[in-house]
């Protein structure tokens, strides 16, 4: 009692030993970070041993989302932004409010983010769930000392927003690639009508940018169906009052070629509801016009031929009538006549009624009368492409000779031959073709001109450089048949 | 005597964990300590969390030097764990051995 102290027992004095013995080892390993003092007989005093909490102060000021954690991952302190950003209660934060933000994967990158932070520093993406809306949070996470204590410092950043614009600009980016990569002419305009896009296509169809002008200025759209009361600007409109407009033909004069296009027009919708202006799309008919036109020229043409062949079939029905005595003969020489002509025609239309050549011409006119074709005919000098026009006439004197070599030349006995001569140069405005029988028995000239005769002499006489002149020479008939030089068209060797 | 201890192993006996504000350690503290009642000791104490830092006279009546520290008041003798309580096996030595003593 000399010192003011009460007694202690032994007990209690190995007791306060070994508790200040325990102090001294928590102090050591860092397990205590405050310390009381004892200021005088009545008053104590707290003392931290990080310093203060002026870290807290600074994370509260910061704008993005903080948080401390000691080095076993306990959460310290979590910012009001943060609490913000995951939808927590300040007050709930702390008592596992912070983790129920994520879900268990998310809640496991946060783990794995603190414990690498010790390492180094870490930078990883979680998302959470608020309010129904995905958001997109970027963690960043490094070691930290708070006074005696390890720690680790995260901050967490919304860049949902910024992904969505990246997104967006992304999306931006690929519509005007679809948009300038599209064939057809397609024109953006906004709600007031003026235009805000116009791919290639497009500015071929204007006299010059488009862009801020309005579309009936860039286009100068005429609808001639329209008798001037519908406009380029009306379509527009229509779009951007939500309305589509398709498949309208119009004139685009306003290019360096007018074109003819199929208009339609669009309401350009963002989001729901929401209109933003309208797409125009340009289609060129050009091409479509210009096959329809063909298709009209070619049907007339056809109507045309059609007409000349019944007439043609007609006066041969006729003349072969005149110049036959029985019945049987007229329906020989008639359907041979009708034959050779189809012949003719059937080459043509595998040509599309451009040209024939002369050698298959000849082979179609003479298959009828000839069994060995190589061995009794020969063709000589250069081949040629004949047009329609002389390549009928031509196959009927064809005919009308193999006709007449079948039943009294040089097809009547095995050793006569036909010979086929081109000559290789025109002779003035013609081109000359000998019919040459050979080996035949001896001719003598008929008695009476035939129709097959007049056939022959007359039906290249549509131009003056046409015409053919059939010699009845003993040793075998030949004929010179001049064709127009205008109606053939090129010269290839004989194949 | 024997009574009133007869009544206290009956309901659960009180912890007073001595912390200072939010400091790291403080926080450990409380957080371990609450793990540890829970998944191994579950009813057989209610924790009593004192913060000297607004009180700070209280840390006289256990004698308290260092923060955080955790008092056992009952059964008898007095028991202090000092530090963060991570360590829990020392913990729950400390809790368990003296229930038996």
């Amino acid at each position: 009692m000399s010192n003011g102290r009460p007694d202690l027992s032994k007990d209690e004095l190995y007791r306060r030993l070994e508790e200040a013995e325990d102090i001294i080892r928590a102090i050591r390993e860092g397990e205590i970070d405050a310390l009381v003092i004892r200021k005088s007989s009545v008053t104590d005093e707290v003392f931290t041993l990080d310093g203060n909490d002026s870290y807290r102060s600074f994370m509260e000021a910061m704008d993005i989302g903080a948080a401390a954690f000691d080095s076993h991952g306990n959460l310290l302190y979590c910012n009001g932004a943060l609490c913000a950003l995951l939808d927590v209660s300040k007050p709930s934060v702390a008592d596992s409010g912070f983790w129920n933000a994520f879900d268990d994967v998310n809640r496991a990158i946060v783990n794995n983010a603190l414990r690498a932070a010790r390492e180094q520093k870490t930078t990883c993406e979680v998302q959470i769930s608020v309010s129904g809306h995905l958001r997109r949070l970027l963690l960043n996470s490094d070691a930290l000392q708070l006074g005696v204590n390890d720690a680790v410092a995260v901050t967490f950043t919304d860049i949902t927003d910024r992904i969505q614009a990246e997104r967006s600009q992304e999306a931006e980016r690929t519509a005007l690639a679809i948009l300038a990569s599209a064939a057809e002419a397609v024109i953006v305009t906004d709600i007031d009508g003026i235009v805000s896009h116009a791919n290639a296509a497009a500015m071929t169809l204007a006299s010059c940018d488009p862009v801020g002008l309005s579309f009936g200025e860039a286009f100068g759209l005429e609808f001639s169906a329209a008798t001037g009361l519908m406009q380029g600007d009306d379509f527009i409109a229509l779009a951007v009052a939500g309305q589509s407009v398709q498949g309208v033909e119009a004139l685009a004069p306003r290019g360096r070629i007018s074109r003819d296009v199929l208009v339609s027009a669009a309401p350009l919708r963002v989001a729901e509801n929401q209109t933003k202006g309208a797409v125009a799309t340009l289609v060129d008919l050009s091409a479509r016009k210009s096959a329809e036109r063909q298709q009209l020229l070619l049907m007339r043409e056809l109507d045309h031929r059609v007409k000349n062949t019944l007439a043609l079939v007609v006066s041969i029905s006729n003349r072969t009538a005149s110049t036959e005595d029985t019945i049987e003969g007229f329906r020989e020489s008639f359907s041979g006549r009708i034959h050779a002509l189809a012949a003719t025609h059937n080459i043509l239309a595998d040509r599309s009624w451009s040209s024939i050549r002369l050698s298959e011409l000849v082979a179609a006119e003479l298959a009828p009368f000839v069994e060995n074709y190589h061995r009794r005919f020969s063709i000589d000098g250069s081949d040629v492409e004949i047009l329609p026009r002389a390549a009928v006439p031509l196959g009927l004197i064809i005919h009308e000779l193999a006709t007449n070599a079948a039943k009294y030349g040089a097809l009547t006995s095995e050793s006569g031959t036909i010979a086929v001569q081109l000559d290789s140069e025109p002779e003035g405005e013609s081109r000359l073709i000998r019919w040459i029988e050979r080996g035949g028995p001896e001719v003598s000239p008929p008695t009476r001109r035939g129709f097959g005769h007049t056939v022959i002499e007359r039906s290249l006489k549509y131009s003056p450089a046409g015409g053919a002149q059939i010699d009845f020479a003993p040793s075998g008939v030949t004929c010179s048949i001049r064709i127009p030089a205008e109606d053939v068209v090129a010269t290839s060797p004989v194949s | 005597m024997e009574t009133s201890e007869t009544q206290d192993a009956r309901g659960p006996k009180k912890l007073v964990l001595y912390v200072a504000g939010e400091t790291p350690k403080s926080l450990a503290a409380i957080k371990n300590l609450e793990k540890i009642c829970t998944e191994n000791l579950p009813g057989k104490y209610v924790i009593e969390v004192v913060d000297l830092k607004k009180s700070p006279q209280l840390a006289r009546e256990h004698n308290i030097v260092a923060i955080p520290t955790l008092v056992r008041e009952l059964p008898t003798p007095i028991r202090k764990i000092i530090g963060d309580l991570s360590n829990s096996e020392k913990v729950l030595v400390n809790l368990q051995v003296s229930e038996n003593e």
